[in-house]
């Protein structure tokens, strides 16, 4: 009796759930709309027509089952995402896909190339730590670490709102609408930029899909800024000086300079303002990442000194050998394979807008960094008798810096010239420096950078051959970045003040912030923590722990 | 002293001052944002403070005291090379006159930068003096004095130039 009473009241319950369910999916379905009793049937257009017939014939589910082993079965007109599924495709509905696609490529092509560059950390951190002696490889590595932590932060909290707060209209990603607020004065009668105004945490209005690609991208170069003082200013850096300073240059200095090239700034209205070509023209970055990077660099070796034992009393150079030159060569390609992303990336697309052009960008890049390291090795070559593997690598990357600029608006035989030159010059710099100007700098990375970003910026006045068409203008002038050499002066005059921005502005303030630090914290280590290697007194340990130091004094006597 | 706790924490009291003086800046239209604005900068000036107090804690340095007049002189000369440049754009009107007030404000900035900044820092530099105590006071009031001189005597002794 009493099971019989159990198992009604458990029916009891299950109908009750299943109707209640029933009755709660049933409150959920949308009435269906009400028909218009005797509207006669809209026309259909004849594309419309079209497209509904190529749906009508697309592969049915059971087609579509047996496996598409050719990849000619999927991806036709029924992916496209209606509106309407029972009246079907539209014109409308094909329109809005192609532009979904078109962004789509982009936004891929963008975060793919940002990807790319983020790697370069990677490149960099080799290079650097092999040119340095073993007992500050901890020490080294941890700068190329930390660094983008420091300035990924920086670049969070200020310094994308400063540099593209006002960058919005790139139709590449959607427009960016969002950052619309450009702070200008008024000056000549017109109207320039100075810093952007929208962005700051990537809150508010900036919580946008294609601000959030711009951002990653534009992150990672100003990263590779900052990465470049770390190697200038090796074995004898204090790291939270060090910290302190990247955490500035990522908020303050590479973005400010950065707006005026890249954010709608008044570099970039050069062109539209006082008729200097198509305003300054950098197009990956060999002065605003290189240069900056570079100038930066010099600004804090000035200030912090030559490492003991570099220079004799007469003035003489010691030549300080790294520890590991298989490092620095893998690490040099790593930075060239990272580089596929720098320069074909900047385009900040793959689809419309002249985009078409990456591989053209892809190949000066490999073109420039080839003749640039012959360019390097035959120097050292010719003149020291051996090819030195070190100079080897500052040529590949002397090379790959100084097209960074020009990749987007110069010729495969261009690149070449670009790249060879900056090959030689890489080593005459590197020379002037240590032996005249009496700079020490382990990794060489003024001459890489400073240097060979300031002729990549130059090169462009000289060798854009007006063959480019990034939808039809280039910083709001209409027609191609042209060169001298194809005939535009006025180009060249714009590359010019960029230069001399990069000298005048972006290295003294540099010089100022560095000078404040170093009288407020102090940017040197002390002279027994350099001397015992910086690994164990400001990392706490070593990078190569059971390694077996030789003495420096030792290995002199044994030399 | 090396790194430390103090630089540590007041690396982080640098970092809560910056964002916090950040987030005023992104609302500073409104008085919550100015409010940020002063207390970020509060706290970076402590910040500043706590490590301006342990600056001596780090030891003497080989780096000595030079010029600092020349340094900023340097500094102000490749400024002012800058503003040649800028100067151009208002009072030259063609492209060749403008290429060349650019180059003259280009030469100023290097003659600052290669030729001021490095006279200034290398006028009293620690690889000049001899190896006597006297004039290397910064390094030679320390134990490690004697490890100092002998590395750069020894460094000296390798005698490979370029």
């Amino acid at each position: 009796m009493k099971a019989r009473r159990r198992s009604h009241v458990l029916a009891f319950c299950i109908a009750a759930a299943t109707v209640a369910v029933a009755g709660m999916a049933l409150a959920q379905t949308p009435a269906p709309p009400a028909q218009p009793a005797s509207a006669p049937p809209a026309p259909v257009p004849p594309a419309t027509a079209e497209l509904r017939e190529a749906a009508s014939k697309a592969p049915a589910a059971a087609d579509l089952a047996k496996g598409d082993p050719g990849g000619t079965v999927i991806g036709n007109v029924a992916d496209v995402t209606v509106t309407d599924a029972k009246a079907g495709i539209t014109l409308g509905d094909a329109g809005n896909q192609i532009g979904q696609n078109k962004i789509a490529i982009n936004f891929v092509w963008t975060l793919v190339c940002g990807f790319l560059v983020m790697f370069m950390q990677a490149g960099f951190a080799m290079v650097e730590s092999g040119l340095t002696r073993v007992k500050n490889a901890n020490h080294t590595y941890m700068m190329n670490f930390f660094v983008y932590g420091c300035g990924l932060l920086a670049y969070w909290v200020l310094g994308f709102a400063i540099q593209m707060g006002g960058a919005a209209g790139n139709g590449n990603l959607g427009g960016l609408n969002p950052l619309n607020a450009e702070h200008t004065v008024s000056l000549l009668g017109k109207t320039w930029g100075i810093f952007g105004e929208t962005g700051y945490f990537l809150a508010g209005t900036s919580y946008d899909v294609g601000v959030m690609v711009i951002f990653l991208f534009q992150m990672v170069f100003m990263d590779t800024a900052l990465t470049i003082v770390t190697g200038a200013c090796a074995e004898r850096w204090k790291f939270v000086t060090f910290s302190l300073t990247s955490v500035i240059m990522g908020a303050l200095t590479y973005p400010l300079f950065a707006n005026w090239a890249w954010g709608g700034g008044w570099l970039s209205q050069l062109g539209a303002n006082v008729g200097l070509g198509k305003g300054y023209a950098d197009f990956a970055g060999s002065g605003v990442v290189h240069s900056v990077g570079g100038l930066t660099a010099l600004a804090v070796c000035l200030i912090v000194g030559p490492r003991i034992g570099k220079y004799n009393r007469d003035g003489t150079s010691n030549p300080i050998v790294g520890h590991d030159i298989s490092a620095v060569l893998i690490g040099c390609f790593i930075l060239a394979f990272g580089w596929f992303g720098f320069n074909p990336g900047s385009t900040l697309g793959a689809s419309s807008n002249g985009n078409l052009r990456i591989g053209a960008i892809a190949v000066a890049t490999m073109l420039a960094g080839c003749t640039g390291t012959f360019g390097a090795i035959l120097y050292m070559w010719i003149s020291k008798g051996k090819p030195d593997a070190s100079m080897s690598g500052n040529g590949l990357l002397a090379g790959l810096v100084a097209i960074t600029a020009p990749s987007g608006f110069v010729s495969a035989p261009s690149a070449a010239i670009i790249g060879f030159v900056a090959g030689i010059l890489v080593c005459v710099s590197v020379s002037f420096i240590e032996n005249v100007l009496k700079v020490d700098d382990p990794v060489g990375a003024i001459s890489v950078h400073g240097t060979n970003g300031l002729w990549g910026v130059l090169s462009v006045g000289f060798f854009a051959d007006g063959t480019s068409n990034y939808g039809g203008s280039w910083n709001g002038v209409t027609g191609s970045v042209t060169g001298l050499f194809y005939g535009d002066a006025s180009q060249l005059a714009a590359q010019l003040v960029g230069i001399s921005t990069l000298l005048g502005f972006v290295f003294s303030l540099s010089f100022a912030i560095n000078m404040v630090l170093e009288h407020v914290v102090g940017h040197r280590v002390s002279a027994e923590t350099e001397l015992n290697g910086l690994d164990i007194p400001e990392m706490g340990q070593l990078g190569y722990p059971e390694f077996v130091f030789r003495p420096e004094i030792a290995y002199s006597k044994a030399a | 002293m090396a790194a430390s706790k103090s630089q540590g924490s007041y690396f982080g009291l640098f970092l809560v001052g910056g964002i916090v003086a950040c987030g005023g800046i992104a609302y500073a239209a409104t008085g919550a944002g100015k409010l940020l604005l002063l207390v970020g900068a509060v706290i970076l000036v402590a910040s500043m403070v706590g490590f301006f107090k342990i600056k001596p804690l780090e030891g003497e340095t080989p780096v000595l005291s030079s010029p600092e007049a020349m340094k900023w002189v340097g500094a102000g000369v490749a400024t002012l090379g800058w503003l040649v440049t800028l100067g151009g754009l208002r009072v030259v009107q063609g492209n060749g006159g403008r290429i060349v007030v650019a180059l003259i404000g280009i030469g100023l900035s290097l003659f600052g930068i290669l030729g001021v900044l490095p006279a200034a820092f290398n006028k009293t530099a620690f690889w000049k003096k001899p190896s006597g105590a006297a004039t290397r006071a910064g390094v030679t009031s320390r134990s490690g004095r004697a490890t100092v001189e002998q590395e750069m005597t020894a460094s000296t002794a390798m005698g490979v130039t370029k």
